[in-house]
């Protein structure tokens, strides 16, 4: 290098110098920038860091499992099993086609949808696919594919496929029981979920303990003991799927109840559904118990009622003997038979019901009004109100653990109406009332035992996650319903039934002697609507008892418009009747009586 | 010849460690940072919990490497490699264009085997080179003020990489990097200001047509003026790297309590890792990482002004400017004050290429520190004297009068 030569330096050493300073002046702004950023504007951007990092979260209980009666023994009907969400963030997703390829590879499904999925945009959060199983997630998870998660789910599964299906109802993808026992127990069964507050990474999962990490345990859901015998409700629910083809139905309910306790031992309507297809009904009545929430006219088979309420008054004695005038003219209407045989002539209470007779119906409401009068007075109506209404609790739920019990409908006792004597002659024979078949099944047992209305449950026990059992006690809504010795003579009137049926030819209703077995048909019209009813159209109800000396069981039927050659209460509610009833006496439910 | 004319004669001696101890610890703080976020960049892009730190640790080897060949090589070696490093830059260029990776609508990576390339850094290194050898050049001839000799040529220089890198690759970052070296050479090799000017101008029209052609740019820029009303969009990055740096408050989070690098702010490990610091080690953290960049700096601006010839100081001259825009523009979007560029942060940031080539010009500024030209002016009493703290500019005016005649009979 040549010494002579220029020293460059010195040349543009102001130039440099001027670089310098612009970098050292750019480096002190960016200082201040920092101080404001980081000292002055501190709280801001922390207060903003947490509002995206901590994130809080429900620590979702575990669901309390459902179990029932096997004979003596308790088995699980629902279950719990871990299912897994799928979802992704589209934000954080790298490898768009390859993320949706190996989803497609593992758990089936368009590559191209899920693709698209996780394209969407201003979203952190789309869900590809719900209830994989755990191996399906562990495998997607194996791929670590960025913004690719899992999310486990407790599911319900049914070890005994869909029994007892609509008294159970099914929980759905939010984790809320919807129908039956899920949704009547549901804050039971749910539990309390725990919270956490914690600090996330960007997917939400919790980074290691933070002083801003606050935890409260979830208490698990209660286990619930139902009352059910799964093996008379699976029987039951062959025999409705069997009278339900047989009899033309549209549609079937039953009810076994214990009669000294309340509690239901089956239960179940036909058609019915699927718990763990649910998704797939498209027709929601199917999710109804209809037992509990179809209130219908029952027709006849309400003169147990009105029989016992007037041998309860003591206006009426069990061998008592009246004239039937084949026909009653009430508020300008007549009220006649369905069949009209024999006209006018003696008859006793015991015919009234084998015979189901509306006029004899009618009658005892005129006993309750004047004992041996033919009027239907105040009196009477106000004692006939009082027992559907506060004795039997018709017209109100009864409060059984199931969703959306109906009510029904009692007329009110309206001095105003004109015809309130017709309205309550209807109700007499069960016309212009509604009634549920639960409602029916504990109205009759409070009679049968002794004159205590028990509410109609289905729960037998509930157990804590810690293992304690609380036993669910009969509950007794009312006491002395009728007195105790309106059952004993309520009984043989209800058998009196059964034998002439049997006589009549009805051969299906012949029970051996050792057992006592006693009901009541009812062939209710429906009401048109506009007024007045079908001619052709009817419900077949039946109302009856099974058991060894006293009544063990009592059976409830509703046949909904059942298109039989016949009585629907005679052909469409006593062959499932006597189904059931010869069931309980053939699986040993009932034992003999020498 | 004038008393104050500096005596240069240039020897080989110590190198400048101090300018390799800055790297080192520079380094090293890069690698700390990396390896504290393994465990949340593990889990953002699911690779093992080694795979970012190793990657780096190859990169500085590989960096030590060409760093050994920076100073075992004369720097005349590079001179003389100027024109074919030209042409192998732009055949990056091409490749990466033929057989690059699209990321985002940009090509500017190559994978070969499992390293990928970045076809920018090779350009930036070329430009320098090349750029320090041609004004050299210019100025043993004389021919700096001429349009034709001069300023064409370097105009044309950079319309080739506007093109290329801003247009081709849609790197931004590296064009304004670029461009920041293309202004401070030509400067300091002194062309007339005017002629910087028209540059200037040019550079401003090409940037309107860059962002006119690449409605996304725009994006960015609106992203920059009102980054708190895209928070959830295209301002994400930008918000998330503001919140990093605020949360950090004055001393920080903590070195393993980064929450930031778990997914929310994006590129955690490269271009937004000066967020990541800032959270982890707060406003003291910074300030002692800026002092760091500031302490290199003024060791490059030392080796500049004591380089032997025109070539080594327009190389290290290139090198200080394209370590410091580089930088300052890569702070400058985490602390809101910068759009978003997309380059990585000088020895800190994770990122083969970019890391490989900043230590080679690290090597390249250490060799030429051996050669430093010691300048004993007359008037001082055997001391350096630092002509850049001079108060005198007449003084330097008539030196530069005086190069130019001694050039002339060069």
């Amino acid at each position: 290098m040549d010494p002579k030569q220029h020293n460059p330096v010195v040349r543009t050493a102001g130039r440099i110098q001027l670089i310098y300073l612009c970098l050292i002046i750019v480096v002190c702004v960016f200082v201040l920038r920092l101080f404001y950023v980081q000292v002055i504007r501190y709280s801001y951007y922390h207060t903003q860091a947490l509002s995206d990092q901590l994130k809080q979260y429900q620590i979702p209980a575990t669901r309390g499992t459902i179990e029932a009666y096997q004979g003596n023994s308790i088995v699980p009907i629902v279950l719990n099993q871990q299912l897994y969400t799928l979802y992704g963030d589209p934000l954080l997703i790298k490898k768009t086609n390859k993320s949706a390829n190996d989803i497609a590879n593992v758990i089936g499904g368009s590559a191209t949808t899920y693709a698209q999925q996780l394209s969407t945009k201003n979203t952190q959060y789309v869900v590809l696919a719900n209830q994989l199983t755990q191996a399906q997630s562990n495998k997607i998870l194996s791929y670590k594919l960025p913004g690719i998660g899992t999310l486990g789910q407790d599911y319900r599964v049914y070890p005994d496929g869909d029994l007892a299906s609509q008294v159970l109802g099914f929980v759905n993808n939010s984790g809320q029981g919807q129908y039956g026992i899920e949704q009547a127990l549901n804050n039971e069964i749910t539990g309390t979920p725990g919270q956490l507050k914690a600090i996330t990474d960007a997917n939400g999962v919790p980074l290691a303990a933070s002083s801003n990490n606050i935890e409260s345990k979830p208490v698990n859901g209660k286990n619930v003991v139902l009352t059910l015998d799964m093996g008379m409700q699976a029987q039951m629910e062959q025999i409705l799927a069997q009278e339900y083809q047989k009899t033309n139905s549209q549609g079937l309910s039953a009810i076994i109840m214990d009669p000294a306790t309340g509690q239901i031992k089956a239960m179940a309507n036909y058609p019915t559904y699927s718990e763990a297809d649910y998704a797939d009904v498209s027709n929601p009545l199917l999710f109804q118990n209809a037992a509990v929430d179809n209130a219908i006219e029952p027709g006849s088979s309400m003169k147990t009622l009105t029989t016992s309420a007037a041998l309860d008054q003591g206006v009426i004695q069990p061998n008592e003997s009246f004239y039937d005038p084949a026909h009653w003219v009430i508020d300008g209407f007549n009220i006649t038979d369905i069949e009209q045989d024999g006209g006018p002539r003696e008859q006793n209470i015991a015919s009234i019901l084998a015979l189901s007779l509306n006029t004899g119906a009618t009658w005892m409401l005129m006993q309750m009004s004047q004992p041996g009068g033919t009027q239907i007075t105040e009196k009477g109506i106000t004692a006939w109100n009082d027992y559907m209404v506060n004795r039997f609790r018709l017209g109100q739920v009864t409060g059984i653990e199931q969703g959306y019990e109906s009510a029904g409908y009692v007329p009110p006792n309206d001095p105003t109406d004109p015809s309130l004597a017709l309205t309550y002659a209807n109700t007499a024979f069960g016309q212009g009332v509604t009634v549920t078949a639960v409602q029916m099944a504990a109205a009759l047992s409070s009679i049968l035992n002794g004159g205590t209305y028990y509410q109609p449950t289905l729960v037998s026990q509930t157990i804590s996650p810690s293992g304690q059992v609380s036993v669910n006690k009969p509950k007794v809504l009312e006491k002395n319903v009728v007195s105790p010795k309106v059952g004993p003579e309520l009984i043989p009137l209800m058998q009196n039934v059964v034998t002439t049926y049997y006589h009549e030819g009805y051969s299906f209703m012949n029970f051996s002697p050792n057992y006592i077995v006693g009901g009541k048909t009812g062939t209710a019209q429906l009401a048109q609507p506009g007024g007045g009813y079908y001619s052709n159209i009817f419900n077949g109800t039946y109302v009856g008892f099974v058991g060894q000396t006293k009544p063990q069981y009592v059976i409830v039927v509703f046949n909904i418009k059942p298109n039989v050659p016949g009585y629907a209460g005679a052909l469409g509610g006593q062959p499932v009747f006597a189904d059931l009833a010869h069931m309980l006496i053939n699986d040993g439910y009932v034992a003999p009586n020498n | 010849m004038a008393t104050d004319q500096a005596v240069a004669w240039p020897r080989r001696h110590r190198p400048d460690y101090i300018l390799l101890i800055l790297v080192l610890i520079l380094l090293t703080i890069g690698v700390v940072v990396i390896y504290s976020i393994s465990p949340a960049l593990s889990l953002t892009n699911n690779v093992g919990q080694n795979y970012f730190i190793d990657k780096q640790l190859l990169s500085i080897a590989i960096g030590f490497i060409v760093f050994g060949l920076a100073i075992w090589l004369p720097i005349s070696f590079w001179k003389r490699l100027q024109n074919p490093l030209i042409v192998i830059a732009g055949l990056s260029a091409i490749a990466v264009r033929l057989f690059g990776q699209e990321v985002n609508g940009a090509y500017r990576w190559i994978q070969i085997g499992g390293i990928s390339f970045q076809s920018a850094e090779l350009i930036k290194i070329a430009l320098l080179i090349w750029l320090a050898g041609f004004l050299s050049n210019r100025i043993r001839s004389g021919t700096l003020g001429d349009s034709r000799k001069t300023l064409y040529p370097v105009l044309g220089c950079l319309l080739i990489l506007v093109f290329v890198v801003a247009g081709l690759q849609s790197d931004l970052g590296s064009t304004g990097v670029m461009i920041v070296m293309i202004a401070c050479m030509t400067f300091v090799a002194g062309m007339p200001l005017k002629r910087i000017a028209l540059v200037a101008l040019i550079v401003v029209a090409l940037f309107g047509i860059a962002i006119a052609i690449a409605p996304y740019r725009l994006g960015r820029i609106e992203t920059y003026l009102h980054p708190s009303s895209n928070c959830l969009t295209t301002g994400y990055q930008a918000c998330q790297a503001l919140i990093s740096v605020g949360s950090g408050g004055m001393i920080g989070l903590g070195l393993g309590r980064s929450v930031q690098a778990y997914g929310y702010l994006p590129e955690a490990s490269d271009d937004s890792i000066f967020a990541i610091y800032s959270e982890k080690f707060g406003f003291i953290g910074d300030v002692i990482i800026l002092g760091l960049f500031v302490a290199l700096f003024s060791r490059i601006k030392r080796i500049i002004d004591r380089a032997p010839d025109d070539f080594t100081r327009l190389l290290a001259v290139g090198i200080l400017a394209w370590f410091g825009s580089q930088t300052l523009i890569n702070i400058g979007a985490m602390i809101g004050v910068l759009p978003l560029k997309g380059i990585t942060l000088p020895f800190i940031s994770y990122g083969g290429t970019s890391l490989v080539f900043v230590i080679f010009a690290v090597g390249i500024l250490f060799q030429i520190s051996r050669y430093t030209t010691y300048r004993v002016p007359a008037n001082t009493n055997g001391e350096g004297m630092r002509y850049d703290n001079s108060p005198n500019g007449r003084r330097i005016r008539r030196t530069y009068n005086a190069a130019a005649s001694s050039s002339s009979r060069a």
